[in-house]
């Protein structure tokens, strides 16, 4: 099926230069070059055919910098690369962001980050960045921002004898989840526009990458997303593991798996917890944090920490497990199965929760190519897609579970997918406990220095919020020329100012509650 | 001595004695009563989260309010830049007026009530509308849209459950044939109004808890939508009068429907004032439990609720109960 998609888009696309790519090797099936600018007409071609956008952003080669636009599929996964040169002393390209709303956003951050100018482009303001950055800071070579591209996105003034007012949801707002801003114009209790104001949290991880060895950088995965710690973790380890083609033992990827759906089960509580308070019902917040502790126990045992772990190492484990992890972890599946019927009769046949949450915000099933978004979700929306399936890694290919998907994509069906979704992580570990042979738990000879092959390679986990992704291009130098980070909530964050049109300021918050997104992983 | 007393009873009349020493101790019950509710909720609280609440200060965390009054009282009293400042600073006095008349014409026991007047439910629902003024005016005068969304909220909810409130009670005042506080619960020595007039009951309870802006009708206040609602911009004392308001409206509600519907303070062997308590607590802590199990509803299913529900309910039900007793 792949390899009939992929060669009518070598039949079709014109003006372009195909380059060798496999999905072995790089994570992606093609390589497509546009040659004279034609991104758009690329994406138009890959967004009628049911491709959604999967990432964009820049890499700076020093004399030109180059746009690579990831597109991927939710049916029949198929990642097609475009890359399109860009001059670096007059960096203009063509915009994408009618054909795919989510490139809005992406391309505001390549503007900041790097100063290429979209033509076309709605409104080309700063998203992270303040106003008194003087370089660009991911080009390679200082280059000076002039004044007038420092726009900040800051100017709401109501039109005079406008109803309208303003409201600023955030940064400091109890229910926006950390550090994130909305401006919202509302008309009474209705909402006319929402637009979120990102950067508050804003880290520059990827520079980071780019100054610090692959080793150096482990501790920072925890940071990008708090609550799933070790799914980040897993992503930038197997990227570079891939990428040195450096075999992994068996036990470590069993242990990966066990622990990396305990760390997702931990998240969703985190959800569960967050949900019923955005809609006023603030005791489930205790419950969860109950179940929670008992994960953050057993984590504690074998990783040190409580939250930002750092726990899996190139090549393997930092430490091996022992039997009082597989007996707390088996007490603890029990003990949760229990736990899940009781949250069914506390709160999912409440009939005001019930009422609140079915039929409010109301993602199309045909609407989510534009956004690319991933995780729970997209898959609310009926659309099965979950990279655990789609492109096994760990011992995903080894253990039996199911997709929990929704059927209308409001707020209910995310509810019902993230819990269907945590009991299918109890699945999964109990599978793999059972299966989990002995041998070592790391791998020999994994040089301290890590110099991996000159190549550029896409790594995709699932994280608890949906496709967190890595790519990194290596000059064989021992720290990456180019890290970027494809995370879920951003993609997820950009579909909320369409599902808060029209509606109720209360449904809004209910909305964004069930998104579950992580400011720091937003910002990076 | 005597001599003296005779004198200023002589010159001012026992009413107005009776009056001002009612008033004292109705003072000291609401403070009372706040402090209780304050330890009640926070204990309970903590129980349904599988916490244990307060411990720490005095015996079962009993001082704890005390200690908050004294936190409040200590701190100091911000008045933000932009308020229109004798709206910002008359809402959190007015929104306590309302609530000690109240409390004058509730019957605690046989022979003690302030004053019973023979129009004493009318008393007390004209002077609760009241307090829905006060929130209005710290709406506005906070200048701050949070605070005039939750001001806004907060009339609207009170304007539509002030219906079914008044038309619930009507039903039992037909049966008792007085408004008169006493005569209604004298004229339940047989059976409590709970059991004959029950739909009355809930609608007048429901209602009762929209009133207070308690969960699952906290509107007002919602704090995941708007922060704190009307009182976001007052801290200290002024945000402790709120406080203290809201705790002593969820007292009065359920006094009244004690009073309507529970027999008020009948009951076998123990003095009446501690059935009265009793009971009431028994009520408080129903809405005390609401809070900590319910969400929020929304503001259109709140409208509904009691425009499509509770009203027509309330009034089938006050005509079924006046063609009943005409036959």
């Amino acid at each position: 099926m792949v390899g009939k998609i992929l060669q009518e888009i070598k039949a079709s696309l014109v003006n372009v230069d195909f380059h060798e790519a496999s999905y072995e090797r790089n994570g992606y099936h093609l390589s497509v070059e546009a040659r004279t600018g034609n991104s758009p007409e690329i994406a138009k071609f890959l967004k009628d055919r049911a491709f959604y956008i999967e990432d964009l952003f820049c890499v700076d080669y020093i004399d030109y910098v180059e746009l690579v636009y990831f597109f991927n599929r939710y049916k029949e996964l198929c990642r097609i690369k475009v890359t399109l040169k860009v001059d670096a002393a007059k960096p203009v390209a063509p915009t994408i962001s009618d054909i795919y709303t989510m490139a809005r956003w992406y391309e505001r951050e390549i503007h900041e980050f790097f100063g290429v100018y979209f033509d076309g482009h709605p409104n080309l303001t700063y998203l992270f960045l303040h106003d008194e950055i003087d370089h660009y800071p991911l080009r390679k070579k200082a280059v000076p921002v002039p004044d007038e591209a420092k726009k900040l996105l800051n100017s709401y003034k109501p039109q005079e004898e406008e109803d309208a007012f303003f409201v600023n949801l955030g940064p400091q707002h109890p229910s926006t989840h950390g550090v994130l801003r909305v401006v919202v114009k509302m008309d009474g209790e209705y909402i006319i526009s929402a637009e979120p104001v990102l950067g508050y949290l804003h880290r520059m991880h990827e520079k980071m990458a780019e100054n610090r060895g692959y080793v150096q950088f482990l501790p920072n995965p925890a940071r990008i997303d708090y609550p799933g710690a070790l799914l980040l973790n897993l992503a930038h380890v197997a990227t570079v593991e891939k990428l040195c083609g450096i075999e992994v033992p068996e036990r470590a990827q069993y242990v990966r798996t066990i622990t990396c759906e305990l760390n997702r089960i931990a998240s969703h509580l985190l959800w569960f917890g967050a949900f019923p308070a955005d809609l006023g019902a603030l005791t489930p917040f205790m419950y969860a944090f109950d179940d929670r502790e008992q994960i953050l126990d057993i984590l504690e045992d074998i990783t040190g920490s409580r939250l930002t772990y750092c726990y899996f190492r190139f090549g393997g484990l930092y430490n091996d497990v022992g039997d009082t992890f597989i007996d707390k972890t088996k007490a603890f599946i029990k003990r949760m199965r229990e736990r899940f019927s009781m949250y069914d009769k506390l709160i999912t046949g409440n009939v005001i929760f019930v009422n609140r949450a079915k039929g409010t915000g109301i993602l199309e099933q045909a609407e989510v190519t534009k956004y690319g978004c991933t995780g729970p979700l997209v898959r609310s929306t009926g659309i099965s897609f979950d990279i655990r399936k789609a492109e096994p890694y760990a011992v995903y290919d080894q253990v039996d579970f199911d997709i929990p998907v929704g059927t209308v994509g409001d707020n209910m069906d995310r509810y019902h997918v993230r819990m269907a979704e945590m009991e299918m992580s109890l699945r999964i570990i109990e599978q793999a406990i059972a299966k989990l042979p002995s041998g070592p738990f790391k791998a020999e000879k994994v040089p301290k220095k890590l110099k991996p092959p000159k190549g550029d390679i896409y790594y995709a986990v699932e994280s608890s919020r949906g496709e967190a992704g890595v790519y990194i291009v290596s000059d064989e130098s021992d720290t990456p020329y180019r890290m970027r980070w494809r995370v879920p909530s951003f993609s997820n964050l950009m579909t909320f100012p369409a599902l808060a049109e029209g509606n109720l300021i209360a449904d809004a918050i209910a909305t964004l509650g069930s998104y579950d997104i992580v400011v720091p992983e937003i910002d990076r | 001595m005597m001599e003296a007393v005779n004198n200023i009873v002589d010159l001012v009349g026992w009413e107005a004695i009776k009056l001002v020493i009612g008033l004292v101790g109705v003072l000291v019950v609401v403070v009372v009563n706040a402090l209780v509710l304050t330890w009640a909720e926070r204990k309970v609280s903590g129980h349904i989260q599988r916490r244990i609440g307060p411990k720490e200060v005095g015996p079962f965390g009993l001082l704890q309010p005390i200690a908050d009054t004294l936190k409040l009282i200590s701190k100091e009293l911000l008045t933000p830049k932009n308020v229109e400042r004798p709206l910002y600073f008359l809402a959190p006095v007015i929104v306590f007026i309302p609530v000690m008349v109240s409390f004058v014409v509730i019957p605690f026991d046989a022979y003690l009530q302030v004053k019973d007047i023979n129009v004493g439910i009318l008393v007390v629902l004209a002077f609760s509308s009241l307090s829905v003024l006060s929130i209005l005016l710290a709406g506005w005068g906070s200048n701050n849209k949070y605070s005039l969304i939750g001001s806004v909220r907060s009339v609207a909810q009170n304007i539509a459950y002030e219906i079914p409130l008044l038309l619930a009670l009507l039903s039992v005042v037909l049966m008792a044939n007085s408004l008169s506080l006493r005569d209604i619960v004298e004229s339940q020595k047989g059976l409590w109004y709970i059991f004959s007039q029950p739909i009355a009951f809930l609608v007048f309870f429901i209602a009762g808890v929209a009133e207070t802006n308690r969960t699952p009708f906290d509107l007002p206040e919602a704090e995941s939508e708007l922060v704190a609602g009307f009182h976001t911009e007052y801290s200290g004392m002024r945000f402790a009068l709120f406080f203290l308001a809201e705790y002593t409206n969820m007292f009065i509600i359920c006094a009244i429907t004690t009073t309507f519907f529970l027999g008020g303070y009948q009951g076998p062997i123990l003095p009446g004032f501690v059935w009265f308590f009793g009971k009431t607590y028994l009520l408080v802590f129903v809405i005390l439990w609401f809070r900590w199990t319910f969400p929020r509803v929304r503001f259109d299913q709140l409208l509904n609720f009691s425009w499509k529900l509770l009203i027509p309910v309330s009034l089938l039900n006050l005509i079924i109960t006046g063609g009943i007793l005409k036959l």
